[in-house]
């Protein structure tokens, strides 16, 4: 059956709509506050009402993102774990990003760079909260606290900028992207052109949408 | 306060502590303990004088009873005062996350503000003596140096206190100087961590009074402050240059409706 150019077509569900906020906002949240702390930045502080405040905020938002991030689990990790020759082909020609000019090879629901973002996030989110909850409850042993700084501030490097590039790709670089983390559906012509793999899939009756 | 913040060091001062003057009379301990309004803490008997047994919030100087037997002497007790020792490069200083809660006075002391501590419990991992300790409210808690007494020049109550000498206080260099008169080739301290504000006059190996010989930052710290830390503002600022460079060089995706689009809509009507 062949879709209406365009009909709109659900992309994301509302529980992957809600646990993309809940990761987004509690990100920014801690990403906010780990800077003051790391930089000692006495207005982000006091706009968090003291850094005691702040402390209990970075604590418990990480939670939020601890919960959001295993949620986020069974949503994404099968899909962002398949890959195949067309996404080799899609790291080659950097995903058109750098020219208009190639082709860009076919891709399913998510294109390579999407998922390997996903698996990203997860690795180093993982490092950041297993880090992260030794800091806050088992803060008596030095080399253990020391260890787990280390690690929470490198996963903290590696986020900080993986993140922007995501937000830029997802917010500016690709118009009519934004819409998903609002409404979960795109226009069909649109996915045919970014996720023909899937569309073929759907028009075939092998996946649902 | 912090020197970064305006307030110059006058002169640096310092403790110089000779355990070879010290008695274990333990008068320093009750004094600091006094004046900075401190609860006794109950303690077992060990087997030794020593008490209590490791400082805590509570206990912001503790004398540590050493039995080191030498050749000519089977019983050889070394006492030493054990506290902060107010490093010119401080651990402490450089790993605390919040602004304010430990501080230099402009005595070159490293001194605290409870209140503005959160009770991160990372001052403890960045300090290369084991020094700080968590007090009344789980806040950092530890020897301030007297920080409150020199402000309104009054010297440090243990160095008020101890009668015979072993610990006195003054201008760092000046102490360091009369150590060296005293016959002290090596003032320990003098030059770790950017020169200590507790200085020893060690007659033996610092090793034997409980002391590391050479004392250091953890190089976990180091690595992170002084080296990763700026790459994440490098990464940061490089990913927002090249997602700008990137809009007006390259230009986003944009993905155009089909152009019979408006005849697809007719035919779905």
């Amino acid at each position: 059956m062949k879709l209406n150019d365009n009909a709109m077509i659900r992309k994301e569900g509302p529980f992957a709509i809600i646990n993309h906020w809940a990761l987004a906002g509690s990100c920014i949240l801690l990403t906010v506050t780990g800077f003051a702390f790391l930089y000692r930045i006495e207005i982000i502080g006091t706009i968090f009402g003291g850094f005691t405040a702040m402390k209990h905020i970075h604590n418990w938002m990480g939670v939020v993102f601890t919960i959001s991030l295993l949620l986020s689990i069974p949503i994404w990790f099968k899909e962002c774990s398949a890959y195949d020759k067309d996404d080799v082909a899609w790291i080659k020609v950097a995903g058109g990003y750098l020219s208009h000019k190639v082709t860009i090879p076919p891709m399913h629901k998510l294109n390579t760079g999407q998922k390997l973002a996903y698996l990203g996030v997860l690795g180093m989110g993982g490092g950041i909260i297993a880090s992260g909850f030794v800091i806050w409850l088992f803060p008596g042993s030095q080399t253990l606290m020391l260890a787990a700084h280390m690690i929470h501030n490198l996963c903290f490097i590696g986020i900080a900028i993986f993140i922007p590039v995501h937000v830029y790709l997802g917010a500016v670089a690709n118009p009519g992207t934004m819409r998903i983390m609002i409404y979960g559906t795109v226009p069909v012509w649109w996915a045919r052109k970014k996720s023909p793999k899937w569309i073929q899939e759907v028009e075939e009756g092998r996946s649902h949408h | 306060m912090s020197r970064r913040r305006g307030g110059k060091i006058m002169e640096r001062k310092a403790l110089l502590i000779s355990p070879e003057l010290c008695i274990g009379c333990k008068a320093c301990q009750v004094a600091c303990k006094s004046w900075n309004l401190l609860p006794a803490t109950k303690t077992k008997n060990n087997g030794t004088y020593e008490n209590p047994p490791d400082l805590n919030g509570y206990n912001y100087n503790k004398i540590r009873y050493s039995e080191i037997p030498s050749d000519k002497n089977p019983v050889r007790w070394l006492f030493v005062s054990q506290r902060c020792m107010h490093c010119e490069e401080a651990g402490c200083m450089k790993i605390c996350s919040t602004p304010g809660a430990l501080y230099r006075t402009k005595d070159g002391a490293v001194a605290t503000n409870p209140e503005k501590c959160i009770g991160c419990h990372l001052c403890l991992a960045g300090c290369p003596f084991n020094i700080p300790r968590y007090g009344k409210d789980d806040k950092l808690s530890k020897c301030t140096m007297c920080a409150d007494r020199m402000e309104h020049g009054m010297i440090p109550i243990c160095a008020k206190t101890c009668p015979t000498g072993a610990i006195i206080f003054g201008a760092r260099h000046e102490l360091i100087a009369k150590a060296k008169k005293a016959g002290y080739a090596k003032v320990y301290g003098e030059n770790d961590l950017g020169g200590l504000g507790a200085i020893f006059a060690f007659k033996d190996a610092p090793k034997i009074y409980g002391y590391e010989d050479k004392p250091s930052i953890n190089e976990m710290i180091i690595l992170w402050h002084k080296y990763l830390k700026p790459l994440s503002w490098i990464g940061i600022g490089g990913v927002v240059l090249g997602s700008a460079l990137h809009y007006f060089a390259v230009g986003p995706h944009k993905a155009e409706p089909p152009k019979d689009s408006e005849e697809v809509k007719d035919e779905a009507k």
